[in-house]
């Protein structure tokens, strides 16, 4: 789907005021940061208006002793990390396409990669956030400090919401001291039982990776536990965690082991790979092995090809990767693997597929229970759906 | 229906032991935990307390057929007028709902009732080396559902966050009865973060019936320290120091002179009387890790100044220099009758300044004030004494605090850190948020209570009826584009 116009506003009150021609046109308006996860959610039912916020850009206010940022939110991920690196800060947090991503998109999809798992997400982080809506207006909440409860809690209302309610244009976050060193260990186990429970013997442990993941390799599995902090602690629990896993480990230091990180981030991006099917599922972690043996069991039955498993066993979560044509047979297929796991978990989302898998389907899987209050604040903050109309969870 | 009739329906629902409606029973109702003289009392209809979620249901509905405005009420031990029935109405106390209904130990969640105490879930989890990270001074009295309603924190959520990090889902009646879930064990479900706009909304959206929660691991080693310093300016640059340098301790708390001199004589914390400041520091984590960074903070406060630095790692030692802490509030009574307690956040940096302005607010209004607050995170406690009996006392307290409250907007602040703005702050809301942002969050309060009948005149500063801001936002638009959205 194409639009028919890109406005570039340079200001918040220009996004404010390009929301409102579109709602007084009828118009309907995706908002774009860095164009990573266009391939997120349902096709939208109209698409007349890109609304790029490229030139939102830069530093509002940054206070490195104060551990607090402001930033506008078309600021590319990666510039804004750079800036925090000067001071040894950061915000802890994995991005497939750092150069391209930007905050308000990061905050709109709540994309969260492998850390999730020690450190949260950006949800944990926004201390307060400026939004744009259809009225024409630009309003605010929360704040500059790190510890604010006047008013309502609207960033975590706006983030993840997917630009369905409204236009981010600049967000504040609480950001974290560098850590001072970090050391992965990995193993590869024969079986997905065997890399889980050694993941389980890691979680039970004073170990406390930030990132703990099971990832299918070459017909095996592969166990990676990121630790953070002190050289003499990291070094420490490095061993300790080693000694967890009954199978022989590695271990990679410092640089080595962000690089390796950075490369398995980069296969969970949206935006790459040009076919196939992303999927993310999620359970409770206790039957997370469970669902995912079925759903590789139903894979091979569908004869849809597994490409890449990456598990986040702490989280109950996993991406999958299918490969195949978008042929009318393989879509049937598809549909009928995801129809069989629907039921199996707490959700299903079709991550980033060609439109021809898309069709007929709402790729966030079973409509939420409280479908009908996410309708009302639609309702309320978007009245005439001007804003990436149907593309969200329940056609929202 | 007369309200007769409607004490007799919510007795049928909740059975007769569990309605309060005599002028005595209410009385204590009529308050919580705020001050007297500044947050305004009120009595409700009638007090009820469910012991299900159906009977909460049930509840609700009666009060929606009605049209009474319904206030849920935990512990009472909010400090902002959240839990009075400001328009009257039914107020359903929620205390009765007190069971832990599930610990799960492999996924680190509780699932428990709204009434459940703070400290009562971390003792039962205690075992099994967990606790529940939100610890607000109350924690031996409030409830987790009244947490959830206030974004409570306390002094750990400078490390472990603040209540809404540590909720993973919740079950609410909402405003027209129904009763559902939303979040759950599950992180990452497709649809908008419903809990996350619950948690903090003051009982104005829904009433947990029941919350399922985080559980977070028992540190293996704890460091206490006391930081000795000659006056609030070196011992507020020892917090920016900290932090600066990329420690965060498990918390950081600041006590001012006049709080050692209420608290060493009672509590013999060893405190030392002739400091001007003293910093309470925590340090936990693994053992070996614990040291390195006590050494470190030891050393950073020295550096900025700090005469003496008492380490304690054994507990009943860690405990004593807690526990003045801890009693503080309790303590002032050795220096005034009343205390008014301000609970205003400022950045890190602007410690210094905002402290020296309560300085000078204190002489020009001829107050003491006492400052025992979360240091680390910029959460100021000031406690402004005085005697509620002496003519002119409570006006000049509100005289001043609106003095305090402004300086910490003006420097980047804001107007409640963890107690909530209830009745009690909501007059100062303009001073941070204009008509736009107060729509924006009306926005909200209608999608989930559109009659506006849970917890009226709460947050939304005086004329700021939901219904009308809404309907003016979409006048101005209609306006201004020539739309109509109904």
């Amino acid at each position: 789907m194409c639009p028919s116009a890109v406005v570039t506003p340079q200001t918040p009150t220009e996004v404010a005021e390009a929301l409102a021609d579109a709602a007084e046109r009828g118009l309907g308006v995706a908002p774009v940061g860095g164009g990573t996860a266009l391939a997120l959610g349902n096709p939208p039912e109209r698409l007349d208006v890109a609304l790029s916020l490229e030139r939102l850009t830069g530093i509002l206010a940054y206070e490195p002793t104060d551990l607090t940022l402001s930033v506008a939110a078309g600021s590319r991920f990666a510039d804004v990390q750079a800036v925090l690196a000067e001071h040894g800060q950061t915000l802890p947090i994995d991005v497939p396409e750092p150069e391209r991503a930007t905050i308000g998109g990061l905050i709109a999809t709540a994309l969260a990669g492998p850390r999730r798992y020690g450190l949260g997400t950006l949800r944990d982080l926004l201390i307060g956030i400026s939004v744009a809506h259809p009225t024409g207006a630009v309003s605010k909440a929360g704040g500059m400090v790190v510890k604010n409860v006047s008013g309502f809690d609207l960033m975590r209302l706006y983030h993840g919401s997917l630009g369905t309610l409204a236009v981010i244009v600049s967000a504040n976050f609480k950001v974290m001291p560098l850590p001072r060193f970090e050391s992965t260990i990995q193993a590869s186990y024969a079986t997905l039982s065997g890399a889980l429970a050694a993941a389980d013997r890691v979680r039970g442990s004073r170990v406390r990776p930030a990132a703990l993941e099971v990832a299918q390799t070459d017909g095996r599995w592969l166990l990676a536990a990121r630790i953070e902090g002190r050289e003499e602690t990291v070094r420490l629990l490095a061993r300790e965690c080693s000694d967890l896993l009954a199978a022989e480990a590695t271990t990679l230091d410092a640089g080595d082991s962000a690089a390796w990180w950075a490369g398995y981030i980069k296969e969970e991006s949206l935006a790459r790979h040009e076919r196939g099917v992303t999927v993310r599922l999620g359970t409770v972690s206790k039957r997370l092995g469970e669902v995912l043996t079925r759903a590789t069991e139903l894979a091979t039955e569908h004869e849809l090809p597994l490409e890449a498993i990456h598990v986040s066993p702490g989280l109950g979560a996993a991406l999958l990767k299918i490969g195949g044509e978008a042929d009318e047979a393989t879509v049937a297929r598809f549909h009928q693997w995801r129809e069989s796991l629907l039921g199996l978990t707490d959700y299903l989302t079709v991550m980033r597929a060609p439109v021809e898998f898309k069709r007929g389907i709402d790729v966030w899987g079973k409509p939420p229970a409280t479908l009908d209050v996410m309708r009302a604040l639609k309702q309320e903050f978007d009245p005439t759906r001007v804003l990436n109309p149907g593309r969200f969870a329940g056609g929202i | 229906m007369d309200r007769a009739s409607i004490i007799e329906r919510l007795e049928r629902i909740v059975g007769p032991g569990g309605v309060f409606h005599r002028p005595a029973d209410l009385l204590v109702y009529e308050y919580d935990g705020s001050v007297d003289g500044a947050v305004e009392t009120a009595r409700p209809t009638a007090v009820v307390l469910p012991t299900t979620a159906e009977q909460v249901a049930e509840v609700v509905r009666l009060a929606a057929a009605e049209g009474l405005p319904v206030v849920p009420r935990g512990a009472g031990t909010g400090l902002s007028g959240g839990a009075v029935a400001q328009s009257g109405g039914i107020i359903i106390a929620l205390t009765r709902m007190n069971r832990i209904l599930e610990i799960d130990r492999e996924d680190r969640v509780a699932l428990v009732e709204p009434g459940v105490i703070n400290l009562e879930l971390t003792e039962a989890v205690q075992p099994d080396g967990y606790f529940f990270a939100p610890d607000p001074s109350s924690q031996r009295a409030c409830t987790i559902g009244g947490n959830v309603a206030e974004n409570s924190g306390g002094p750990h959520c400078l490390k472990y966050g603040v209540t809404t990090n540590h909720i993973l889902g919740l079950e609410v009646v909402l405003p027209d009865g129904r009763i559902v879930w939303v979040g759950g064990r599950t992180a990452g479900q497709p649809g908008y973060d419903l809990t996350g706009a619950l948690v903090g909304s003051e009982g104005m959206l829904g009433i947990v019936t029941k919350a399922l929660v985080r559980l977070t691991p028992l540190p293996e080693a704890v460091t206490v320290m006391l930081a000795d310093f000659p006056d609030i300016d070196s011992a507020s640059h020892a917090v920016s120091r900290i932090i600066g340098a990329g420690i965060i301790p498990a918390a950081l708390e600041m006590m001012d002179n006049l709080t050692i001199q209420a608290v060493e004589p009672a509590y013999h914390a060893g405190y030392p009387m002739d400091a001007g400041a003293v910093l309470l520091i925590e340090v936990d984590g693994i053992a070996e890790d614990v040291a390195a960074t006590a050494a470190e903070v030891r050393e950073l406060c020295i550096e900025v100044g700090a005469r003496e630095v008492r380490v304690a790692s054994e507990k009943a030692e860690r405990e004593l220099l807690w526990k003045g802490r801890k009693m503080a509030l309790a303590a002032m009574g050795r220096l005034a009758p009343n205390y008014y307690l301000h609970d205003t956040v400022v950045p890190r940096t602007k410690l210094p300044a905002t402290l020296r302005r309560v300085g000078e607010i204190g002489n020009e209004f001829g107050l003491r004030i006492a400052n025992v607050f979360h240091a680390g995170d910029g959460n100021l406690h000031p406690l402004m004494l005085f005697d509620r009996h002496k003519k002119g006392d409570v006006e000049r307290i509100l005289l001043a605090s609106k003095e305090l409250i402004k300086y910490c907007v003006e420097v980047g602040g804001s107007l409640s850190g963890e107690h909530g703005i209830g009745t009690e702050k909501r007059g100062y809301m303009t001073l941070v948020f204009t008509a736009e942002d107060l729509a924006a969050m009306a926005g909200l309060k209608n999608s989930f209570d559109p009659r506006g009948l849970f917890n009226p005149e709460k947050v939304f500063p005086k004329g700021y009826v939901c219904g009308e801001v809404r309907a003016l936002r979409l006048q101005a638009m209609a306006q201004k584009h020539g739309i109509y959205a109904f």
